[in-house]
Parts: C-alpha cells; structure tokens; sequence
C-alpha cells in the first residue's frame, strides 16, 4: 500500500499555487498543503483546496465524437482525425481559425500556433487572452514595452500604496491579497476602483472609489490632474525615464475636475485623497483587471492607468509598476507562445521579417506575414474553426447573435474535457487530456514558469492537446515538423526560437520550487522577478506618456433599459464554471445563476430576495435568481459568468476596443423584471 | 517498566553512522518492522532529499527506515491528519508513528472521539523546541545564514540557538531570539510550546541527558513502551545503559529552561489580546475574520476538528453558502467546537491564506479552559473533554439537564 504525497501546481488561476495530491494506487484520493511552496507556502483558496476533483467527474469526454445525424456518436482516433484532416484540406487559409486555450501547456499552445502557421498557412490564430488582456499588449507595449505583470507576487509585498483597479482581489485573486494584507500590515494604504462594494471594497480597501461603470480614464484624468496641481509629479524620474510628457499635460489641462466629479460619481475629495495618496506613495503599486480592461475602451484605460504610474514614477522597481492580473493557468504563456494573430511565438511581431525568422528555425518556407483574425472576428468570418479549451458560446458577448453565425459554419472542432456549449454546436468532439494528466509547463501571471508533471493517465482515449494537433499535421504531410514524442521534445524547440524562455529547462524546473520568471535568457541566468529595472522595455528604453480622451459607455441606460449591467466571478466559481460545477464542494456553495440588485431598485420594481428574475438587454434575455444586497449601488445589476443557465453574455454588447478587440462585458444597459 | 530511563545506542553500525543522535530511534523503527510487531510504521521523509518537505510516509520494508534517520527543523507535515484521512484512523493496521509532542497529544485527543484507534498505535515520541516553517526558513537560510538553503544537510536547535551543518561539514550558528525578533525562527505556536517531552507517547527520545552525539536517551512512558523496548535490546537492536543521576537532572534543567521561554512566548503572544477591552476585542475579531476566504483549510488542519458531517459545510444551511467573508459564526462555531481540546499544533495557522492568528485565538482561550477545568488535552487517554463531558457534580446541580 503506498501513499505518496505529490508536488504540483493548482489548475485554475494564474497565481501558481502549490499543492501536494495525495495519490494511491494510481488514483488521487486527497489533498494536503504543500508548506515550502513560494506563493502559497501551505495555503490555498477554495478553489485550491478541491483542485483535483473535476478530473474525475463523470462527464469527461473519454472517446473522440462525430456528429452522424445530427447525434454526436463516439468513434476512433483514426476516424476522426483522418475526417478532420480531410476537411482541413478543404479550406483556404482564411477560412480557418483557430482558437487556442489559456488552460491549455506552453508546448501545446506552441504546437497549436505552429499548426496554424505551417500547416494552414494562416495567421488566424488567437485564444482566449484576446477577450481579456489584450489591452495589456496594445496599451503597455508602447508605454513601457511588455504587457506582462512587471513585478512578482511575493515582491507585491514591498509595495506602501496599492491601487486595485477593477479587480475585486478579495474574491479572483486571494493570493495576492495575502500579500497585500501583509503590506497593510506595514502601513501600506489601499485604494480601489470598482462600481461595485465588494468584500474588497469592505474589508480591503481604505479608499474606495465607487465610480459608475465604465468611467475609469477620467477617474485617472482627474487623479492626474490633481497630481500636477499638487506638484506631486516625480518630476526627476518624467525627465530621465519618460517621454510624451508635454502631450500628457497639455491634454490634462483641459480636464475640469468638476466635470469629472459629475462623470464618475466620485466625490472629489475621494478623488483629490486617492491622487494624493497614490502620488506621495514611495512604491505605488497598481494591479488592474477585467474592471477597467474588457471596456471598448480598455486600451484607453490602461493607457492611462499606465500614464499615472508614470507620472509619479512608480514603475521599474520591485513592488510597483501597472500590473496586469491575468486570471488562468496559462494566461500568460499561450501569448508568449505566440496564440495570437499579431504575434509569433516571443511577442515577433506579425511581418516579414519575423516570418523569415521562423521559416528559418521551423525550416519552412511562406509563412504568413500578415496579421490574422482576432477571436471574435474569426467566429464569424472562419467558416472552419478549430477550437481548444474555450467555449466561445458562454464568453463572447451577445451570444444569441454568434450561436446564429456558428451555426452556418461548414466545420467546427472542439477540443475539450467536458461537453461545453460550443461543442453542442461542433461537428467534431476530441477529448483532451487536462493538468497532471499530463507532462507539461505553464507560465503563471508574474511570467513564472513552473512545471507540472504527469501523476495519473488520462481517461479512456483522451490525449494531451499537442498530440491531437502532431496527429493531424501528420495527416496533413508535416509530419517531419512535428515530430514530437514528449512535451519535453517541444520544450526544446521553445528555448530555441523564444529567447525569454531560453535558459530555462525542464531540468531546473525539476530543481526550482516555485519556477523561474522570464526573461531568461541563458541557462545560469536566475530568472527576472521585476521588469524593467535599468529602463523599460521601449526601443529607446523610455516609458511613454499617451493621453486618451474620456469616451463613455458604448450603451448607457435609458428608459427602456434602466440599469446598468455589469458582469464577474464569484471566488467560488472558475470562468465559465466548466471545471468548478462539476466540484461538489464549490458548487454546493453557488449552484445557479444570480443577479446582484441594490435594495432600493428591488424595492422599486417589486423584486424579493430569491425572487426569480428576468434580465432584458436589446441582445437577449435570461433568467437568474435576484440576491439583494448593496453590495451594488442603486442603477447597477451584476451578474456572474459562470452559469450556462443564466448566460451573461446573452446579454452583453459587443462593442470591441478598435486596436485590442475585447468587448464591453462590463457594461451595457438592460431592465428587470420579476418573473411572473 | 513506565518511568524507566535509558542512554541508548543502535547496535547498526551503518545506522550509527548516519544518525545523529546515537540511531536508537532508527533501530527502534526497524526493530518494530523486522520483529513483526507493527504493520508499518509512519515516519517523516525529505521528499526527494528536499529537508524543506517533510512528507508522512508509511514503511513496511525495514530496509528503507533509515531513510528517515535524523530530524528535520523545517517542516510541519500533519502527522494526525494523515493517520485520520488517508489510514483510517489505524483501525487496521498496527502502525508504529513517529511523533513530536503535538502529534502525540493530537493523536490522542482523536483516539478520544474514537478517531483513531490507539491500541493499534506505538507512539515513539521525540522530544521537540519547535520547527521552523518551510517558505520562511529558505528565505532565512538566504537572508540571515547566507547560504543556499539546498546545501543545509543537518539543523539543531539548542539552548535557544540555530545551528546548520551545510554539505561541506562547515557550521553557522545564531540566536533564535535575534531571528525570531526578525520574523524568522520558529513557528509561532512552537516558540509558546511547554511540552518538550513527549510523555504522553509509549516513549520518549532525545539528545537531552543523552552521553554524547552517539547517544539517545530514552524515556519509557507507557508499559506498551517499556515491552517494546525491552524486546527491542534482547532481539540485539540496541544497547543501553543506565543514564547517570547528572543525567537526568541536565535533561530536567534544559527541559525546564525550555518551558521558562516557552511561558514568556506565551505571555508576549496573549498580551496583546488580554490587554483589549471587550469592544476592542470583538472589533479586532471581527476586522481579523472579515478576511476569512471560506477555504476550510483550519477545518481540514484541525486535529479536534473530526466531525465526517461537518456542521458548517455549504450544504448544511448553518452557515450561508456562497458568502465571503463568511458569517462570523463559522470561526466562532469552529473555536467553541476545538478550544477545551487544542493542542496548539499550529496547523490551523500554518495553511490559513490570511495568515489570521488562529492558533495564537484558540490555545489562548484553551489555556482559560484549562485552568477552568483542569483538563490538559492530550496527556491522559482516559481524561475526558471537559465541553462534551457531564460530570456527576454538574449533573447535581439545580437546573441542569442532559437530554441524550
């Protein structure tokens, strides 16, 4: 009888928490803390705490699946592969997209990307970390260089000033408001944006700015502008490090506080207290989320959020800088593994001379040099669509519309570990192996690598993502190119041609609790907890200044539709639930769908707690069970994601940030009524 | 018999070598498994050499004992836990375990809720100051010592100092005050520890009165203990001799010493508590447990905590689900159910997310109860929690019922 305790890192968010499984005979039977693990060092979320149990849910998918007649029927490997590859064939480069996951390994995501490129010849490559923090790339890569999380999370405790930007940290991310407890400790002060009055906002913050939905650029303009009255600018670190200045002040000139009192609802003295704050900080340290990043305007907002940070020169050190929060296991690595249809593997941008830079290393010829289709393009352009741990049908805003686009599609694949919504409408079912299923690396949201090695075999014919695609590229007459037989084999090929990833190897993983951070460019080179500690990662190594202009809502309230709408996650739940559903534990703690309403409106309208409602919006309606709380302010309903009976992105808009192409999930307008 | 007092030393010249401390604790183990009288024995690993990740293993192949020869200062596996979660509690397997004080008493205040089956139990218990936690104790082989952690082969805590032997045979010693006044050191429910002594187990090794580096002493606490060892030296596992008088009084002084720091431990850490008035209290409680994320990772840690149907699961309706912070009532519930029982293992503040100060609450108010009551949690199988136990003379008084 032998029971082992063995290392690995939890499945759902992308702070790399370690966990010992407790696996006899084959099987994993429990759970017990990993104590020496860096982030967590022996705690866990909730989520943490049952992290194994959705493996064994009986609902994996275990055999490939065909739909005849209508009837998803199961089927061999051979079977369907060869029926995928054939209809592959049938397509022009175009026509195809691919959308990868943000759960899926570096080595699966890197073979995914390379599938598309060599084997379709088409840039229509994206995943999920388009609908979220693509705002990250498009703001932060000209601020200062990298959209990637500028400091570590155990660093986040040197920080004396927190600025949460739309990120209820208390509920997504309690790892990291370990940290920031610890930091409080010291006397380190809290401010934190968000419309709602979460536990974060309760327990957390000591300034809370409860500003309506969607006016974050001038909540900062305002903060700004504060900043310069005061002369609290770090006017030695603007003149050495930055550029664009002038332009920043110039367009900060114009703001008029009051004006801005009125736009965001802040009182100004919140304001003022919170620029001040922020400002005369020593270490300011800003983490931002879904909250100000999935707005048709996210690439403003982080711009600007960037600008603050900037201006008063709490960037490039260790605990500072503006830091996105990436929110799954492999969030950051599937961009640096190149899903994206700008960017090759490294963040090389889409062009030619990055494609001869990989028809090189690849050894191919004709790679395409012009960028792709992003994620939500590429449902309704591609009619042949590949897709990889991602249910578009439950993410993407306006669901309704894209259900009507998917179904006309000639040919979608979903590869996955649990029936989705997607795969109602997929013409082809492949079951995946998911986690410690397999041998694999993953790269958490302060570009911590770590490794996850295999502890039990997958079910019945699932296999691990990146032999499904070597299998089909074989089909398709590469085989010479993917001639991988391990997640090792592949590792390789990423340290050969991603030069962040360079000096790292799975063998100082193996010696490594807690990984290594890239950039590492070479094999006795320790790693890069913080970014940008010389200069920033610009051409000229400066940080630049982009003033934005306020722009709001898409869709604001009217008569028709009264309240705002803004949707999020429970910390009980994970995304679109897929996993956390299935976890007795979790779901017995939220089991459906709700939506948050303030006392007032519910009082108004005839709404009791436990009430069933239906939510309207000009895309949809679903129905959710009303929570009445003030947790939101009167004029707001928030509603989880995580729930396919009560879809909130039936019911979101899908205006798109014109250069980062996420949505506005986070705010629209819609009405309320009781359920009769 | 119980009471008996031993210098002892393995007879294992292999066993000799590697062990710190004489082997005797090694040769016992072994002893257990080749003389057929356990089943198996639970005892702590490095994981992979790793001193940082002390995991419980059960050996049944005598052979693979002296993996585990020698302590390890900076990990904290939940022995009780996995006797309970992943043995069934011993109700089949004869076992052999290995503990320090806090695994013992946890183990049984469990056999007392019929948790674990103590008959099928040799508890062979180590005398301990305390042990270190695991994250920390790197950064402080970095930080304070200057070494990588990876080269420390040996730690030992003596006479309130530090000292690691690193791979190259080279020594470095510091004050555990200064460290600990850094944040560093030991564990915080360690540093408040009186039981040093494992008593409560059928035996008790250590160095304290032990000759020399190649010697254990060895208590016997139980007369399951004093057969055992008595089996053990006429099978040829060990020798022993008599310890002299000066002996045992070292090993009563440093037992003494230790327990003196432990007590002022104890003051310093209550002092903040006891000096708040009662809205202080209530608004530092409820500021502390407003961070509570509903992990269940005290529930889970907890030795007390053994109920199968746990009263403040989600699905039970006491404690709203879905909530975060959850209602108050959940830490208050879990602290009523443990704190006439709570050994002070620490494990509950070890894996908390926000590092509330659980354990530092819960053995505060059980020392309050232990001085009500009388009632020392797990020194005495026979002594009965005071919170579930009716004695005749409450039963005598006026107005108290017992409905069973």
């Amino acid at each position: 009888m032998s029971i082992e305790y063995v290392p690995t890192i939890c499945p759902y968010c992308s702070c790399g928490c370690g966990i010992h499984l407790v696996v006899k005979d084959g099987r994993i039977i429990g759970q017990e803390p990993w104590k020496e693990h860096p982030v967590n060092e022996g705690s866990n979320c909730p989520k943490g705490k049952n992290a194994y149990h959705y493996i064994y849910s009986k609902d994996r998918l275990k055999m490939p699946l065909v739909r005849k007649n209508g009837e998803l029927q199961e089927t061999s490997w051979e079977e369907a592969l060869d029926l995928v590859a054939s209809k592959l064939k049938e397509a022009t480069p175009e026509d195809f997209g691919f959308i990868a996951s943000c759960r899926s390994s570096n080595e699966d995501a890197y073979v995914m990307q390379k599938f598309t490129r060599v084997v379709v010849g088409t840039n229509n490559v994206e995943y999920c970390g388009r609908l979220c923090h693509s705002p990250a790339a498009t703001a932060l890569i000209p601020a200062m260089g990298s959209g990637a999380m500028q400091t570590s999370q155990p660093e986040i405790e040197l920080a004396d000033c927190f600025f949460l930007a739309g990120v209820n940290i208390n509920e997504t991310f309690p790892m990291v408001m370990r940290r920031v407890l610890r930091a409080k400790a010291r006397g380190a002060k809290v401010i934190y944006t968000d419309p709602r009055k979460t536990a974060t906002a309760r327990y957390l913050a000591d300034i809370h700015l409860q500003l309506r939905s969607g006016t974050d650029a001038a909540l900062i303009d305002a903060m700004m502008r504060i900043i310069l009255d005061e002369g609290l600018e770090d006017k030695e670190f603007i003149a050495s490090k930055t550029a664009g200045f002038d332009e920043l002040r110039d367009s900060l000139s114009k703001v008029d506080l009051k004006e801005a009192e009125k736009i965001t609802g802040v009182p100004l003295e919140k304001i003022r207290e919170a620029a001040i704050t922020y400002a005369k900080a020593e270490r300011g340290c800003i983490l931002y989320d879904q909250g100000i990043s999935q707005h048709y305007v996210g690439t403003d907002n982080v711009r600007n959020h960037a600008n603050l940070a900037l201006l008063c020169g709490h960037a490039g050190k260790p605990g500072s800088g503006i830091n996105s929060m990436r929110g799954q296991i492999n969030g950051e690595g599937g961009g640096d593994m190149g899903c994206l249809c700008v960017f090759y593997p490294g963040f090389k941008r889409v062009d030619e001379e990055s494609a001869k830079f990989f028809e090189e290393a690849w050894g191919v010829t004709n790679l395409p040099t012009k960028p792709g289709f992003t994620y939500i393009d590429m449902l309704y352009k591609c009619p042949y669509l590949y897709i990889v741990g991602a249910d578009p049908m439950m993410v993407v805003p306006d669901v309704n519309n894209l259900k009507k686009a998917l179904e006309k599609a000639n040919f979608i694949v979903v590869q996955d570990i649990f029936p989705t919504e997607i795969s109602k409408l997929a013409h082809v079912v492949l079951p995946a192996a998911t986690w410690v299923e397999r041998e694999a690396t993953h790269t958490w949201i302060d570009r911590r690598v770590q490794k996850i090695n295999k502890v039990v075999d997958p079910p019945g014919e699932a296999k691990p993502d990146w032999w499904i695609i070597c299998q089909l590229a074989e089909r398709m007459g590469y085989k010479d190119k993917f001639n991988f037989t391990s997640s090792g084999d592949i590792f390789e090929e990423v340290r050969s041609c991603v030069p962040q990833y360079k000096g790292i190897t799975y063998e100082r993983l193996a010696k490594t609790i807690g990984g290594i951070h890239w950039p590492c460019p070479a094999e006795d080179h320790p790693g890069t907890p913080t970014m940008f500690l010389e200069k920033f990662g610009t051409p000229d190594g400066l940080g630049h200044f982009q003033a934005v202009e306020y722009k709001p809502p898409a869709e604001v309230p009217d008569e028709e539709y009264p309240y705002f709408l803004t949707t999020g996650r429970s910390i009980f739940h994970y995304h679109t639930g897929a996993m956390t559903r299935r976890t007795p534990k979790l779901n017995d703690e939220i089991s459906q769908g709700f939506v948050e309403v303030n006392p007032e409106d519910a009082n108004k309208v005839g709404v009791k707690d436990k009430d069933v409602v239906t939510l309207k919006t000009r895309r949809g309606s679903i129905e959710a069970e009303a929570k009445v709380t003030d947790e939101v302010p009167p004029g707001l309903l928030f509603v989880p994601l995580h729930f396919p009976d009560s879809c909130a992105n039936v019911l979101t808009i899908s205006a798109l940030d014109p250069s980062a192409k996420c949505a506005e999930t986070k705010v629209c307008a819609a009405n309320m009524e009781v359920k009769r | 018999m119980k009471g008996d007092m031993h210098i002892a030393r393995s007879s294992d010249k292999e066993i000799l070598e590697k062990a710190e401390h004489g082997g005797a604790v090694t040769s016992l183990l072994k002893f257990a498994l080749e003389g057929k009288r356990v089943d198996a024995v639970l005892a702590v690993k490095a994981r992979d050499g790793d001193r940082y990740d002390g995991i419980p293993v059960l050996i049944t192949n005598p052979e693979e004992i002296i993996e585990t020869t020698g302590s390890l200062h900076c990990t904290s596996p939940n022995i009780a836990r996995f006797l309970t979660e992943y043995l069934d509690g011993a109700s089949n397997l004869k076992i052999a375990v290995v503990v320090k004080p806090c695994d013992a008493k946890a183990i049984i205040e469990l056999a007392k809720r019929t948790q674990i089956n103590l008959d099928n139990l040799l508890l062979i218990g180590l005398n301990c100051t305390g042990t270190l936690p695991s994250a920390k104790a790197k950064t402080m082989m970095k930080e304070e010592f200057e070494v990588d952690p990876t080269d420390v082969v040996a730690e030992d805590i003596e006479d309130n100092k530090l000292t690691i032997r690193l791979n190259d045979g080279t020594e470095k010693e510091k004050g555990l005050a200064e460290l600990e006044g850094r944040g560093y050191g030991r564990r915080e429910n360690c540093r408040r520890c009186e039981t040093n002594i494992p008593v409560m187990a059928d035996i008790a090794c250590g160095k304290w009165g032990a000759t020399d580096k190649k010697t254990t002493f060895i208590e016997v606490c139980s007369e399951k203990g004093a057969d055992f060892i008595s089996a053990a030296i006429e099978a040829g596992h060990i020798t022993v001799e008599q310890p002299s008088s000066d002996a045992i009084e070292t090993r009563k002084k440093k037992d003494e010493a230790a327990r003196e720091l432990a007590q002022q431990w104890q003051e310093k850490d209550f002092a903040s508590f006891k000096e708040m008035s009662a809205d202080e209290r209530f608004n530092y409680w409820f500021d502390q447990f407003s961070h509570c994320i509903k992990c269940y990772g005290c529930r889970d840690a907890c030795p007390i905590c053994y109920c199968k149907d746990c009263y403040l699961e989600a699905d039970r309706g006491l404690v709203a689900a879905g909530e975060v912070p959850p209602s108050i009532m959940f830490p208050m519930i879990r602290a009523t159910h443990v704190m006439d029982s709570c050994v002070n293992c620490g494990q509950c503040q070890d894996v908390c997310p926000m590092e509330l100060p659980l354990s530092r609450l819960i053995f505060m108010l059980n020392r309050e109860l232990a001085g009500i009551f009388n009632y020392e949690p797990g020194m005495d199988i026979n002594a009965l929690p005071p919170l579930r136990t009716v004695t005749d003379a409450e039963l005598a008084v006026e107005g108290v019922e017992l409905t069973l």
